[in-house]
């Protein structure tokens, strides 16, 4: 606590964020390839076993008060039907821990922020539940603990209380929570490398809903690994992770381009790259 | 030489105002003017400036109040920001300007307005404890006191001016 | 400035006593009207109600109010923000008025800050209210811990907090020191345990020029200090919305609209008091129909100010390339909120024209009605920006959502009139409510104007 310390942080810390060199270790990214994707939903139900969701029950899922830290989003695009799917489209949404997100600066008591390795993240212990963080998300991918689950609801009752991950807290109520690429597991990658005295390989870890996707639709790994599969996939489909317009929506010139990220004209840089359907127009 | 207080009851500011003239004019020997005082129940400038030119420190306390409010505000911020657990939030930097400035702004009207009252307080000498000067429940209601302090030679000319502008009441009392 | 009217009824008759203003406001205070029991046991029941919806949600978890993702903020911001807009009254008389020598605020600034704080009380409920974990508020406190954590002061939020917290301590401090004069009147015709806390709350005050001189500038510099505070205190409630990304609360005009929202539900609001107090506590003499008839043309003003910013927040977004924004206000007024949405434009924008009319300001029950219906429209507009942004944001998978309140929310607000019609009648009942000095100031002012335009 010294002035040579505040000045010095004051300009470190004058500078904003993100950067190309914002994250040169470890950034966290994720790349979801919508043609290999079949709405099968079992990414969803490996989430709510790692990650200690309550199920909350027919009437409070239809009333809204959902807990799916990742959703499989349906649309139905009614000129289609003629396609296999008849016009069905499948989103798996979930946070996508935004370089600059918007939920994190609205918290008022700093129950979120942003990790030196690239992830948004949420402090159940600091959060008030004052849910301005779900009101500034542009992606509303933030869930709130409406009831107290685990005691009062008694959403796991015997025996299901054994099957919880014990590597990550059960909320209780007023306490707001979202997809956190599965921290556990990446802490824990984490502390094994920093043993074995090395960085983090890719493949080291994978987060619950890329390891039972039967299709492989979710890549996830080190964007700042240039050798890494996502890293490879984001540079295939040339998307930057700094950059608010790709090219692929730039102009018409590149047609075989299909990445792109949700919202990406309200700049919260999200981490995630969706590759989209490919599409038989000339059928 | 005994010294005493009177206080002089009056209907009206004009009362008040032509008795506190004619002291003026009097120019009694020993009478220190800042022994004199208007006790009214409400205020009247023009009256008030019979009395001579007074000054109100109030604003001087203001200023430092505003100054103090609004750069301890900005350095607290400034500093918790930069140094209590420091983490990136939604691409801003760690201090940034705009969120500050609205705290500063509202510290230093945090620190104006309190300092204000501290030294309205201590500027007007309240609390007073009204036991130790002569009163009378007339003055809150709708009658205008002039009081005075000094010797009791000065007093028994006073009592005289008082009563030729028809005072209502007169009430002496020694000081202790 | 002194408004002579001549031939015209005058604000105040000039030849009032001044023994007569103490003794009649010092009558409410001992002997007021039956109704005033009777409001005060309605503002008491209505008060539990509040708080028994209250503590059943405490318990339970918010989910009982309805809300769910996407509609993560209900009536609870709403009416917090509607609580916060009506304590902008009470600045606006006791400030505003007092700088520019606006007499006619004198009879009636009083109850009006009063309003002011006791608004901002209730406002500060529903903050803990709306809040999942009540019990951990105090994070939202820079205090020293051993984590060396401090709130994120880049939050609207937290402005909001620091701002309340200088607004009504501010608010607190401008009441009580422009009270002093009228404690020592209480003290000097009190008996019993009146006397000792009247004594303790008039500090000894005498009325000597010392005082008087001292605390002229320290009221007029607190009024000076009070005007930005409370421009930006619901400027900064604004940016709640106004700094967030999403369709239908990101528009810079929001500040000024909320401003003006505030003051006219606040104004709004001074008329329904005007009247409750007149009646309940015999003060026809001072809260005269003058005054009353200048507070209207005065909530006119402010209504046609606030339809200005209504009209043009919609015309911007009209003309405006957000696409999303669009649907937003187009959802607004046709879809399931269509009927409140369409209220309150008409009781904000066309029903204040019934203020034009002199027969209508002059009588008090068409102006009680009025009033009501004006309050009522500002509220539904704060639930306006609230909720309909929710229900259609961005992002399309959240579309399908209708909210609407719970009874436990509905309870909660209902319970909120009752906290401030409470609070409301104990200060009536132990701080005079006309400001008696000021009063006999404004008499003394007049008598004199008017004898010097008989001289003259």
């Amino acid at each position: 606590m010294s002035l040579d310390l505040t000045l010095k942080d004051w300009s470190t810390y004058r500078q904003t964020h993100p950067r190309p060199d914002s994250h040169p270790d470890l950034k966290w990214a994720m790349a979801i390839d919508l043609d290999a994707c079949t709405g099968c939903n079992a990414c969803v139900v490996a989430c709510y076993a790692e990650n200690n969701l309550p199920v909350v029950g027919k009437e409070k899922f239809a009333a809204g008060q959902q807990m799916h830290w990742i959703r499989v989003e349906r649309y139905w695009n009614d000129g289609d039907e003629n396609s296999p799917e008849q016009g069905a489209q499948f989103l798996p949404m979930m946070c996508q821990q935004c370089e600059a997100a918007p939920c994190e600066t609205v918290c008022p008591v700093g129950a979120t922020n942003h990790t030196p390795d690239g992830l948004n993240s949420q402090v159940y212990n600091r959060c008030i539940g004052s849910r301005y963080c779900s009101a500034n998300c542009p992606y509303k991918v933030r869930y709130f603990n409406w009831y107290n689950y685990p005691e009062q609801v008694k959403a796991w009752p015997d025996p299901l209380p054994m099957q919880l991950n014990p590597d990550l807290t059960v909320r209780t109520k007023g306490v707001m929570e979202k997809c956190t690429f599965c921290v556990q597991r990446l802490t824990d990658a984490k502390n094994t490398a920093r043993n074995e005295g090395r960085n983090v390989h890719d493949g080291d870890v994978m987060t619950a809903c890329q390891q039972a996707c039967p299709t492989g639709a979710i890549t996830f790994g080190n964007l700042s690994d240039p050798h890494s599969l996502v890293a490879q996939k984001w540079r295939l489909q040339r998307v930057e992770l700094s950059k608010d317009k790709q090219l692929k929506d730039v102009d018409g010139s590149h047609p075989g381009l299909r990445g792109y990220r949700i919202f990406e004209d309200l700049r919260p840089y999200p981490s995630v790259m969706y590759l989209e359907r490919v599409r038989d127009t000339q059928a | 030489m005994t010294i005493k207080r009177i206080l002089g009851l009056f209907n009206d500011f004009e009362q008040a105002s032509a008795a506190l003239h004619e002291l003026r004019e009097a120019n009694l020997p020993h009478l220190d003017w800042n022994d004199v005082t208007i006790k009214s129940p409400i205020e009247h400038p023009d009256v008030e400036s019979v009395l001579g030119v007074r000054s109100i420190p109030v604003r001087n306390y203001t200023l430092a109040g505003a100054i103090l409010g609004g750069s301890l505000g900005f350095l607290g911020i400034a500093t918790a920001q930069g140094n209590f657990f420091s983490q990136l939030k939604g691409g801003k930097p760690i201090i940034p300007l705009p969120p500050d400035f609205v705290l500063t702004y509202e510290m230093l009207i945090l620190g104006g307005v309190y300092i204000t009252v501290l030294g309205f307080l201590i500027c007007a000498g309240l609390p007073h404890r009204s036991k130790r000067d002569l009163y009378n429940a007339a003055v809150s209601e709708d009658q205008i006191g002039v009081m005075v302090k000094s010797n009791a030679h000065c007093i028994v000319e006073v009592r005289k001016i008082l009563e030729n502008h028809q005072a209502l009441s007169i009430q002496e009392e020694v000081v202790l | 400035m002194n408004s002579v009217t001549q031939g015209k009824e005058r604000d105040i008759r000039e030849d009032i006593a001044w023994a007569q203003i103490n003794r009649d406001v010092l009558a409410s205070l001992e002997q007021p009207r039956a109704t005033y029991w009777a409001l005060f046991a309605l503002a008491f029941c209505m008060f539990l109600v509040g708080v028994g919806c209250e503590w059943y949600q405490y318990n339970t978890g918010l989910g009982v109010s309805n809300m769910n993702n996407p509609d993560m903020w209900g009536l609870y911001i709403a009416t917090f923000i509607f609580w916060i807009g009506m304590s902008h009254s009470g600045t606006l008389l006791s400030a505003i008025l007092h700088i520019i020598h606006a007499d006619w605020r004198k009879p009636i600034y009083r109850f009006a800050e009063a309003m002011t704080t006791f608004s901002l009380m209730t406002a500060g409920l529903f903050v803990a209210v709306h809040l999942g974990r009540v019990w951990q508020i105090y994070y939202a406190l820079p205090y020293p811990n051993e984590r060396w954590v401090w709130p994120n002061f880049q939050s609207p939020l937290l402005w909001d907090a620091m701002a309340i917290f200088t607004y009504l301590s501010s608010s607190i401090l401008f009441l009580y020191v422009g009270a002093i004069p009228d404690f020592a009147i209480c003290r000097d015709h009190a008996t019993g345990w009146r006397k000792n806390f009247y004594t303790a709350l008039s500090l000894g005050w005498m009325g000597t020029d010392r005082q008087w001189r001292n605390f002229r500038v320290a009221y007029l510099v607190i009024a000076c200090f009070l005007i930005p505070l409370a421009v930006s205190v619901h400027s900064i409630v604004a940016s709640d919305f106004a700094m967030s990304q999403q369709p239908g609360w990101h528009i810079t005009s929001f500040p000024p609209y909320f401003v003006a929202g505030a003051l006219y539900s606040g104004c709004a609001a001074i008329i329904t008091l005007f009247i409750m107090l007149r009646h309940t506590f015999r003060f026809e003499e001072y809260m005269t129909m003058p005054i009353l008839d200048k507070t209207a043309r005065l909530t006119f003003a402010i209504a046609m100010v606030w339809t200005y910013l209504n009209l043009i927040e919609y015309a911007t977004v009209w003309y405006g390339a957000d696409e999303v924004a669009k649907e937003t206000l187009l959802q607004r007024a046709t879809g399931p909120y269509a009927v409140y949405w369409w209220s309150m434009n008409f009781l904000g924008s066309v029903v204040p024209f019934a203020l034009i009319f002199k027969k209508i300001r002059a009588n008090l029950t068409a102006m009680m009605i009025l009033s009501l219906l004006l309050n009522l429209g500002m509220w539904l507009e704060r639930w306006m920006i609230v909720t309909p942004t929710f229900s259609h944001g961005y992002y399309p998978w959240t579309w399908n959502h209708t909210f609407f309140p719970s009874l436990v929310q509905w309870g909660i607000v209902f319970g909120s009139f009752g906290w401030f019609g409470m609070l409301f009648m104990l200060f009536c009942k132990l701080v005079p409510s006309v400001s008696m000095y000021e009063v006999k100031e404004m008499v003394f002012h007049r008598k004199l104007a008017r004898i010097e335009a008989r001289e003259a």
